[in-house]
């Protein structure tokens, strides 16, 4: 696998605030990679950085194969957060404009505009003014317009988050055609939409990079054994729940060497543990001797969200 | 990628400008903007032509009063004229484009085009070239109005005096959009945009007047001169040489300022 993208100390700060604090990463030829992390994470100042439309305090972004004199734009295709046209023109008219905008001949802009329009579902639409277009159909415009001249890489942020449960969904089948065919990185705050597509994930917080890597990689070595429980919210079964996170919170393990970590939410406690048979049996016997009242317990494993709220709370 | 439909830069100005141009017909301000220059043509030589019967009809003045007015000359109307569009005229165009660049840059539009590989040369020299061509339509429109009124109720102009003021005066409306598209890249602000332009375009006609022989060779004394060449009485001095290569080296400056104050500034769009 060729690397296409290289980000090396990237950082850009606004006035007193460090928005991106020096990341790094690469992204491969042909995958998909998601930027993620909570609002304000940095995601948005860093994919505007890498379309080239805010210049970064420092670091360096290499795009493979750039020499120096080539416009890396000629190989980005961009969709922006909520894309702004001209009102009064049609949607085929800014495909078209968008087109000759990166070099293509009037008519071969026309036929590749109207090509991508008919594959973005916009083809009856085609000849409306895109002032009543709504807000999926903006959208799909704007992955028409970015992918006009077929780039080499799609940078996309926060491209569904705008919409609807059925025009996120179109939109959501749309990138998993295109990232067939080029390669795709783009930001979100869901997991969810990271996990259905991509194959890589970086996830920033506070504009440093929390953790990166391939999403199975990822999923296999941050898979952790949990046990969840639920309970009456009577006092007896309170005070020993609670008893149970402060002695794994003192000890940080070492008094109570089967449980990593314990979460009390209301009537639910959640336990991160190290070994699941030995956890198990002594929590049922603890249960038991306390007489707590328990309404639930689910042995399993950590999900990715688990994770994602970790490393976003820190 | 395919390499064949490939084209240079020029083709994707054409394409800027045709955009600019659609906008300007789609908008209608290819139309009303040279309306109200037509309008402003007509109503010099006409009013002129009727003053004393608006006076007799308008004023309190005692039955009988005799008014009788010594028709200006040709000239006088066209040069009037010339200051009307120096006034209104101005201030529709400018509130027209105060936001050519800044409007863009907030709402949005200008973060798709520029992540296209256009020039940053391309994309404003698009726009100055409409902000030009709706100038000027507009003040031929409103000029060419004038003369056909004032041929019909004053009397003679002749062609050369029309062509001589209308260049002049063209390229002092040709600074105008050029600082309009200079303020409208420094600001984010549209209103203050043209606030700023209005001001530096009063200042300079103001310099002019008051020191010509200090401020005689800036841009401000084109509207003298206009209006000289409309009397005949214009006098083709180095002075006014300067002024005509002051002017457009300001107006190449304010073009390269502002591609070189776009390219730098820290987020583009």
């Amino acid at each position: 696998m060729s690397t296409l993208l290289e980000v090396s100390g990237l950082s850009r700060s606004f006035g007193s605030v460090q928005a991106v604090n020096g990341i790094e990463f690469s992204v491969g030829e042909g995958r998909c990679v998601a930027l993620l992390g909570p609002n304000g994470a940095g995601k948005t100042t860093t994919i505007r950085m890498l379309a080239g439309l805010l210049k970064p305090t420092s670091g360096a972004i290499k795009y493979a194969g750039q020499s120096e004199r080539a416009d890396v734009r000629e190989g980005i295709g961009y969709l922006p957060q909520s894309p702004a046209f001209y009102p009064w023109m049609t949607g085929l008219e800014f495909a078209v404009y968008a087109g000759k905008l990166c070099g293509l001949g009037g008519r071969e802009a026309g036929r590749s505009a109207g090509e991508w329009l008919e594959r973005v579902g916009l083809k009856d639409a085609a000849k409306r003014k895109i002032g009543g277009y709504s807000g999926g159909m903006k959208q799909r415009l704007g992955l028409a317009q970015a992918l006009i001249h077929r780039p080499k890489l799609l940078i996309m942020d926060e491209p569904v988050s705008a919409l609807d449960p059925v025009g996120r969904r179109e939109v959501l089948e749309l990138i998993r055609e295109l990232k067939r065919e080029t390669t795709v990185l783009f930001s979100t705050h869901v997991l969810h939409d990271a996990e259905e597509l991509c194959e890589d994930i970086i996830i920033i917080n506070k504009g440093d990079i929390a953790l990166q890597g391939s999403l199975e990689g990822i999923r296999n070595s941050y898979r952790k054994p949990i046990i969840e429980l639920t309970m009456e919210p009577d006092e007896g079964s309170s005070r020993w729940a609670r008893e149970l996170v402060a002695s794994v919170a003192a000890g940080q393990g070492g008094s109570n060497p089967l449980l990593a970590d314990a979460m009390l939410q209301g009537n639910e406690l959640r336990l991160s543990v190290r070994e699941m048979e030995e956890a198990r049996s002594h929590l049922l016997r603890s249960i038991v001797d306390n007489e707590v009242k328990l309404v639930r317990l689910q042995a399993g494993y950590s999900t990715l969200e688990d994770l994602f709220m970790k490393v976003v709370r820190i | 990628m395919s390499k064949g439909g490939k084209k240079g830069g020029t083709s994707r100005y054409g394409a800027l400008l045709g955009k600019e141009m659609l906008e300007l017909a789609r908008s209608m301000k290819l139309v009303w903007v040279p309306l109200v220059f037509v309008a402003l043509g007509i109503m010099q030589p006409v009013s002129i032509y009727y003053m004393p019967l608006i006076l007799e009809h308008g004023g309190n003045l005692p039955e009988g009063t005799v008014i009788e007015m010594p028709m200006p000359l040709p000239s006088e109307v066209m040069s009037g004229t010339l200051s009307q569009f120096g006034v209104i005229g101005i201030l529709v165009l400018v509130l027209v484009y105060m936001g050519v660049v800044s409007g863009e840059r907030s709402s949005g539009t200008a973060s798709l085009i520029l992540v296209k590989p256009v020039s940053i040369m391309a994309y404003l020299g698009s726009k100055l070239t409409a902000m030009l061509l709706l100038a000027l339509l507009s003040l031929l429109c409103g000029y060419l109005a004038a003369w056909y009124y004032t041929d019909l109720l004053i009397g003679k102009f002749a062609f050369g005096e029309f062509l001589g003021s209308f260049l002049l005066y063209g390229l002092w409306l040709a600074f105008a959009m050029a600082a309009t598209l200079l303020f409208s890249t420094i600001l984010r602000s549209s209103a203050g945009a043209a606030a700023c332009v209005l001001v530096l375009l009063a200042l300079l006609s103001i310099a002019a007047n008051l020191a010509p022989h200090f401020a005689g060779w800036l841009p401000g004394a084109l509207n003298s001169y206009a209006a000289q060449a409309a009397n005949s009485t214009i006098e083709y001095t180095d002075v006014f040489v300067w002024v005509i290569v002051c002017t457009v080296l300001l107006i190449a400056g304010a073009y390269a300022l502002s591609c070189t104050l776009l390219r730098n500034s820290a987020t583009i769009d």
